[in-house]
């Protein structure tokens, strides 16, 4: 490794469609399914459990002891059904974010003042257009919150996935880095990219936030001073 | 007319809320529910739109049990206004207040439109119409509140202490507003509040619950007041319920006296002679266009050149004044107690003195009304007390 330059950038040149591009792509895909997959489990898991509340205990404890295993163990554990198909990684990346994702839903759906809950119902509301037409929308920033989380959490724990050969920069890292050359370049490039690509999906999801909820901004002035500090901390 | 017909609710931990209620709320009136927590006007409010349902008993309206319709399409047709408003906070102003033209499935064009003749109706700024509730005012987001109750024309108006989460100078503007917009509208309003001053202000009757979910009363504020049903309801009411009760009582019938208001141009000689005259130690001095300037005092008189002018001379205030023709016995009763001279000034609507009464005389007019039989429907005209 010593003789070698810090990075090699006629390597990264050579090699930027196949494996760095395709790396990429195939990280993209490994952790945009299981945060999709992730939010249309939470969102019925959290509206039961704030419908019906002697659920969430049982629920979050389930979520919770799911995030405890560590994933090289899940990956190997879904490995005999899913064989090396993306499955093997999408699943437990999958159920790793309902920890993060199931309370987030849970406390976005509180949000909504019960002031604001009775006199929904009283102005005529159905509990069903309730829920979409108050409670979800105003759980958006609750839940994009929780995205945010675990969008940079999955893609990180992507990575982990090349262990068990399922591909993403991971692999990029593990093969030629390690493996192949035992020298720096492509296991730079893998993180810069997988930092990269957390921060970019961050922004967007920032940018989603503020088209979705265009009450949380605060376009006068006197409603910044007006208003309670937001709910939310931003998580980091 | 909503009809209360042996209306019972027991929650299923036992506790009694409203305890064989029998009530008939008139069309076009407010009728105020009042009495101290945990009595049970509330929950019988929320039976009416069925937000809660009667363990025994039926309420309709206009002889229909409102158990015959879907609580969600029974709930469009009457107006609902909570404390603190209840403002969806991911939703303009305007889109607030056409909620319910929306659940009805009104175009959205016709929907904007009523909305924004009701921010004109309820003193809200056309721009607040794409604003946020969060940037209004506590006092603001309540007019939208109303704003909103009224959208779709209900008949029926049901508010549950709509007021109460505001400071109190605001609180005294919404219900000036309220009683405004309801001598427009002639709404069925079925109004509640723990405030006893609120209900005689805002009410065309008062029903006083008792804690336990009794009726104690159902009166015209005048009457309660004048004649209250038990030791509760007056407790209730608290001490000095025969001062306020004189605020149901206009004031244009006291006898004003103008001999013993003079000019600016006239002489202290004049004066004393006018006290000698009437027997009365203090005159009013008014200004040419007759505006009240202050009281002189037969002391000040006896001191000055009876060559000077009176509009030369330092004069007492005159405190506040109380409109002839609008306000009640209360406003002038309270004129007089701050009056330096003992006497309230009566104005007219430009300011000019009418006249001026002595405490003395003012006594005699409360006596007269004393009695339990007077004339409750003298109310309607009397503006608030200042």
């Amino acid at each position: 490794m010593g003789d070698q330059p810090l990075i090699d950038v006629d390597w990264i040149l050579t090699n930027l469609g196949d494996p760095i591009g395709t790396s990429l792509l195939e990280h993209i895909k490994l952790s945009f399914l299981p945060i999709l997959f992730g939010l249309l489990l939470a969102l019925p898991l959290g509206v039961l459990s704030a419908r019906w509340k002697p659920l969430y205990p049982p629920v979050l404890a389930g979520v919770n002891i799911l995030y405890a295993i560590p994933s090289i163990a899940l990956f190997f554990l879904v490995l005999p059904y899913t064989s090396f198909s993306m499955w093997t990684a999408v699943i437990p990346l999958t159920l790793y974010t309902l920890a993060i994702l199931v309370p987030n839903v849970v406390d976005g759906l509180g949000q909504v003042p019960d002031h604001v809950r009775q006199a929904a119902t009283a102005m005529g509301f159905g509990p069903m257009r309730r829920l979409l037409q108050v409670d979800l929308p105003v759980a958006v920033p609750f839940v994009i919150a929780g995205l945010r989380i675990a969008s940079v959490a999955t893609i990180s724990m992507v990575s982990v996935a090349s262990l068990v050969g399922l591909g993403g920069l991971g692999q990029l890292i593990l093969t030629e880095g390690f493996r192949n050359y035992k020298f720096l370049t492509p296991i730079l490039v893998g993180i810069v990219l997988s930092v990269a690509l957390a921060f970019l999906v961050d922004g967007l999801l920032v940018l989603l936030q503020r088209w979705l909820t265009p009450w949380t901004r605060d376009d006068s002035r006197k409603a910044a001073r007006a208003a309670a500090p937001a709910p939310e901390g931003d998580p980091a | 007319m909503i009809t209360f017909e042996r209306v019972s609710k027991r929650f299923p931990d036992g506790t009694v809320a409203v305890a064989s209620l029998d009530l008939e709320i008139p069309t076009g009136r407010t009728t105020v529910f009042v009495g101290p927590s945990g009595c049970g006007k509330t929950t019988s409010l929320r039976m009416i739109n069925r937000m809660v349902d009667p363990t025994d008993g039926v309420i309709s309206i206009d002889g229909a049990d409102v158990r015959g319709k879907d609580p969600a399409e029974l709930r469009r047709t009457i107006g609902y206004v909570i404390q603190q408003a209840g403002l969806f906070p991911h939703r303009t102003i305007i889109d607030n207040i056409a909620t319910v033209p929306f659940l009805l499935g009104w175009s959205k064009a016709k929907a904007h439109a009523r909305a924004r003749e009701l921010m004109e109706l309820v003193g809200l700024l056309p721009e607040q119409a794409r604003r946020y509730p969060h940037q209004l005012s506590g006092g603001q987001q309540q007019r939208v509140g109303v704003a909103r109750a009224l959208a779709a024309d209900p008949p029926v108006l049901l508010m549950d202490e709509p007021f109460s989460a505001v400071d109190p100078v605001v609180r005294a503007s919404l219900q000036e507003e309220l009683l405004r917009l309801q001598a427009e509208l002639h709404k069925t309003i079925v109004f509640v509040t723990h405030d006893i001053e609120e209900a005689v202000k805002l009410g065309d009757s008062v029903a006083v619950f008792r804690p336990g979910g009794h009726l104690a009363q159902v009166d015209h504020p005048e009457r309660l007041l004048a004649v209250p049903a038990d030791d509760f309801v007056e407790g209730f009411i608290g001490y000095d319920r025969g001062v306020r009760r004189l605020s149901f009582f206009r004031a244009d019938a006291l006898p004003l006296r103008s001999d013993i208001v003079l000019g600016e141009e006239d002489t202290v000689a004049r004066a004393r002679e006018t006290v000698r005259a009437h027997g009365e130690p203090w005159v009013l001095v008014v200004h040419a266009d007759r505006t009240p300037k202050g009281w002189l005092g037969e002391p000040a008189l006896t001191a000055a050149e009876p060559d000077a002018l009176l509009g030369s001379l330092a004069t007492d205030p005159y405190g506040h004044v109380f409109r002839v023709a609008e306000d009640s016995l209360r406003s002038a009763l309270d004129a007089s107690v701050l009056s330096p001279a003992g006497r309230a000034v009566g104005v007219d609507a430009q300011g000019q003195v009418v006249g001026v009464v002595a405490q003395s005389e003012l006594g005699s007019a409360i006596w007269s009304v004393g009695g339990e039989e007077s004339d409750p429907a003298e109310r309607g005209a009397v503006g608030s007390d200042g």
